[in-house]
């Protein structure tokens, strides 16, 4: 018989077992943070991918199981931890923190992207190193002894870890970096090689953290990496990312946390997912209650954009030729390809992602701010939407306008927060934004209709996929000329100033509340009116379709296209809707989609950070320079469209 | 009725008292001068003065309203301009657009709605406040680096376009922090002179907190000496030479700081 006492004392067990997980991959990520300044989001994809080598070597290929958790901890993770730093990381360590957040972003795109090529999406279940048997807990519950295996294992680790601070001279050289690494490297301590140790340590936790809890949790390469980062994050951000001990902590309390909502809590309707939101709840509660320098210094990482030079607007006279051309071409699609329905469907889904991505283009690149947390305004525009149109039969074409404009006051209010909020802490609160609204509303049923999806029907008279196609070529049209005037315009001067300096603004009497709120409000409205023409496309808005993961791709996406200019929305839209289409019917490349993208982002970023628009540009102003060149050879210089009138 | 009154001031950083019961008066169209050694707490009067910093007691008044409790950008609206001793330009807009925002956020009257939708209202707006900031590229003598990155520009040009951005704005008292800092003697001497045109030609009210004594004796009609928070004198430059308090505190201080004080001109 199991007595109230037995039942709460195991529950909190069970919470500090679980919290111990979570703790130790915590510290693993602030560890690694400290030392190479580069807050890893991919540290989830790690996890997931570390338990897939361990579940290849010891259910794939019968190595034992505790032979096999060595080798990946001991071997795989440190090598992979120091290819990340050396290849990847130590490369963005000095810039800004956009750079680093994509970079990890397209990290966990690109070993998903592995995982879904070499070994599938299918889950598995990994075998336990641990016996099963019960051990008796006073008051009468019982606790398994693999879980008390597992407190100790990650127990073990993080002590490990401390008395390594403690007791060598490695310890020493590393609380100095972790302290303050630009000191830190004047003193003439190798940060690079600390920064390399702090990658290979703490991907040793990210995969000792993936195969202690694998045998609990599903190994599902689409589940598994956003389990773990947030649960992760809500961990570390106790601390706010600058104390391992905090960190430690904050993994104990989101495990506790988390236990006791599910012995005890029965929650009904809206809290009915509130444990995983538990993680995020504390993001959002600590990142507003944190002091005030700490929120304003977002963590100590810029967010500024690199300081290469980033080309301004081409001059009107250049650019209306160039979007006459874009639009017009555009405009003969289904023309072209009336054979082809196909490309007139995969065409209009990229006009449609291209309003998505032009919401990012407005933020991030005319104004600087950071969200990795779009999925949220895009869903409450569908569902309202959807909402309206089915529930109060409201006609769809209204039902649509008033679903974009529902999310203008979920932007607004960000908008009014991100006042409050800089750099890395925006990029969490928004990230938390979404998880919550993921769980707590699309994942609840009376609101999505679960998984089998909520019609959406598109306006009478372009049920066809032609007519639609000419309704989301004018709303892209819309969007491009609004995202155009704003940036050419006084709103985009302003927005360029606090971006620059948010001081100097004020100390001009600039209204930086106002500017904020409005831009997060016109990046949701766009994100929003994407939204609901993607979900009238298909026809339905299932209750994953706007996944958190979600918001990282198109930021990813975003970057690789080009997030300074509205061209480069054009172009990512392009890329999400033709990728399919090109290589529809190879499977390898289907297969290569995420790993491509994610490279594209990691690798290419570095190099031109006005991603593939940048490059198209610089192509077309070479090729009309050479070919007025040819026809006026005597003529003076020739205007480039590039540069500012 | 003086432009600026920031009447008995007092900011105390946890145990520490920054400033204490300190008064300052700009008479219109008044040149006035703030110093005192290093730390004497010059930033933190000058911080409570344009907004960034609430003090614990004390109140603030522009042009005989009190804005003790106005952020920066209402007191910016109420004729406040400032310049910055670490440069808060505009890095990477051009020297023109750093001006033009400067000349929009005083004199224009688009909406936001027009100015999105792009109505023909829009065009002459961005004309007149473009107006604005070509005549102060003029009268700077800036127009040769008109399309340069603000961040490009070496520290006396920039010192130069950040005094011309707040002057956009059209101020009628005008803050300046250390706005000598980074130049050397030949430039301190221009901007000596443009300094005196602003407030000669334009009538703006200057306050100017100043390391460089010369500099601050040479412009200022009437002068604050501030020392460990406290204001120790008041007075024309002469006057203010000769007070042995302010000789104390200067003398007191090491090295750098002090030459400029009694050996200065």
């Amino acid at each position: 018989m199991t007595g109230p006492v037995g039942i709460l004392l195991r529950t909190i067990l069970l919470g500090v077992v679980t919290g111990s997980v979570y703790a130790l991959a915590s510290t693993g990520l602030v560890l690694t943070y400290k030392a190479s300044g580069v807050l890893n989001f991919g540290y989830g994809a790690v996890a997931m991918f570390t338990a897939f080598v361990h579940w290849q070597l010891a259910a794939g290929w019968g190595l034992p199981v505790w032979l096999s958790a060595m080798i990946v901890v001991l071997v795989v993770a440190p090598l992979l931890g120091l290819l990340l730093d050396t290849h990847l990381f130590s490369r963005i360590q000095s810039q800004p923190m956009v750079i680093a957040v994509i970079a990890t972003v397209g990290l966990t795109v690109l070993l998903q992207g592995i995982v879904f090529l070499v070994w599938g999406a299918e889950s598995h279940r990994v075998p336990s190193m641990f016996p099963r048997a019960a051990v008796p807990l006073p008051g009468g519950a019982a606790i398994g002894a693999d879980q008390v295996a597992i407190f100790v294992v990650a127990a073990g680790a993080a002590g490990l870890l401390a008395a390594m601070f403690r007791f060598t001279r490695l310890g020493v050289s590393f609380r100095a970096v972790v302290d303050n690494r630009p000191v830190a490297g004047l003193m003439g301590i190798d940060t690079g090689r600390v920064s390399g140790v702090a990658w290979a340590l703490g991907t040793s936790f990210a995969a000792l953290t993936g195969i202690l809890l694998t045998p609990e949790t599903l190994l599902d390469p689409n589940f598994l990496p956003f389990l773990v980062i947030s649960n992760v994050l809500g961990a570390a951000i106790v601390g706010y990312l600058r104390s391992l001990p905090l960190a430690y902590a904050g993994g104990l309390l989101v495990g506790i946390l988390q236990s006791i909502i599910i012995q005890y809590g029965r929650p009904q309707g809206f809290l009915v997912n509130l444990k995983d939101a538990v993680p995020f709840l504390i993001v959002v509660g600590a990142v507003l209650a944190a002091p005030k320098a700490l929120r304003l210094a977002g963590l100590g990482a810029s967010f500024v954009v690199r300081t290469r030079e980033v080309a301004g607007a081409a001059s009107p006279r250049a650019r209306a030729p160039v979007a006459t051309a874009v639009f017009g071409g555009l405009a003969l699609v289904p023309l072209l390809a009336a054979g082809s329905p196909s490309w007139v469907i995969s065409v209009t889904r990229g006009m449609v992602m291209g309003i998505v991505f032009l919401s990012l283009v407005i933020l991030t690149g005319y104004s600087g701010q950071i969200s990795l947390g779009h999925t949220a305004f895009m869903g409450i525009s569908a569902f309202t939407a959807a909402h309206l149109a089915a529930d109060l039969g409201v006609p769809v074409g209204i039902a649509a306008v008033a679903g974009a404009l529902a999310a203008v006051p979920a932007g607004a209010a960000i908008g009014a927060i991100a006042v409050r909020l800089h750099g890395l802490f925006l990029a969490l609160m928004t990230l938390g934004l979404a998880y919550v609204a993921q769980t707590m509303f699309f994942d609840n049923t009376s609101i999505s209709r679960g998984l089998s999806g909520f019609p959406l029907p598109r306006p009478p008279g372009t049920s066809g996929d032609r007519p639609f196609f000419y309704i989301v070529l004018l709303a892209l049209a819309a969007a491009a000329l609004l995202a155009s005037n704003l940036r050419t315009g006084r709103t985009g001067r302003v927005l360029a100033a606090m971006r620059d300096s948010e001081t100097a603004s004020r100390a001009l009497g600039i209204n930086v509340f106002k500017y904020k709120v409005v831009i997060f409000a016109l990046s949701a409205l766009m994100a929003g009116a994407g939204a609901i023409l993607a979900s009238m496309q298909t026809g339905t808005i299932g209750q994953r379709d706007f996944y958190p993961f979600l918001s990282l791709f198109l930021v990813t996406i975003a970057v690789v296209g080009g997030i300074f200019h509205v061209g480069g929305a054009i172009v990512s839209g392009m890329l999400f809707g033709l990728y399919p289409q090109v290589f529809g019917n190879v499977e390898i490349m289907g297969r290569l989609q995420y790993l491509l993208f994610g490279m594209g982002a990691t690798l290419a970023l570095a190099r031109n950070p006005e991603g593939l628009f940048g490059e198209l540009r610089r192509a077309g102003v070479a090729l009309l320079a050479a070919t007025a060149r040819r026809r006026r050879p005597r003529a003076g210089p020739v205007p480039v469209a590039g540069g500012r009138e | 009725m003086n432009a600026l009154e920031a009447r008995e001031i007092t900011v105390r950083f946890g145990g520490l008292v920054a400033v204490s019961d300190a008064t300052v008066e700009v008479p219109a169209t008044g040149f006035t001068g703030l110093i005192g050694p290093n730390g004497a707490g010059k930033t933190t009067l000058f911080n409570v003065v344009g907004g960034f910093l609430a003090p614990e007691r004390g109140r603030v008044l522009l042009g005989g309203r009190d804005v003790t409790r106005t952020a920066p950008a209402g007191r910016a609206k109420l004729g406040l301009g400032r310049t910055f001793q670490r440069l808060e330009l505009f890095g990477r807009m051009s020297v023109f657009d750093n001006l033009l925002v400067a000349a929009e956020a005083g004199a224009s009257r688009l909406g936001l709605a027009a100015d999105l939708l792009n109505l023909p209202v829009r065009r002459s707006e961005e004309r007149r406040c473009a107006r604005i900031a070509l005549d102060m590229l003029d009268s700077l003598d800036l127009g040769w680096a008109r399309d340069r990155r603000a961040s490009d520009l070496p520290v006396g040009t920039a010192r130069i376009l950040e005094l011309g951005r707040a002057l956009c704005r059209n101020p009628s008292m005008l803050l300046l922090d250390e706005p000598s800092s980074g130049l050397d003697s030949a430039e301190t001497e221009v901007l000596a002179g443009l300094l005196r045109r602003i407030n000669a030609e334009r009538g703006v009210s200057i306050l100017l907190v100043e390391h460089d004594m010369d500099l601050v004796m040479d412009v200022c009609r009437d002068i604050y000496v501030l020392d460990f928070g406290r204001m120790i004198a008041r007075g024309a430059p002469a006057q203010v030479k000769a007070d042995p308090a302010v000789r104390a505190a200067y003398l007191g201080e090491e090295d750098d700081a002090a030459p400029a004080a009694p050996a200065g001109s």
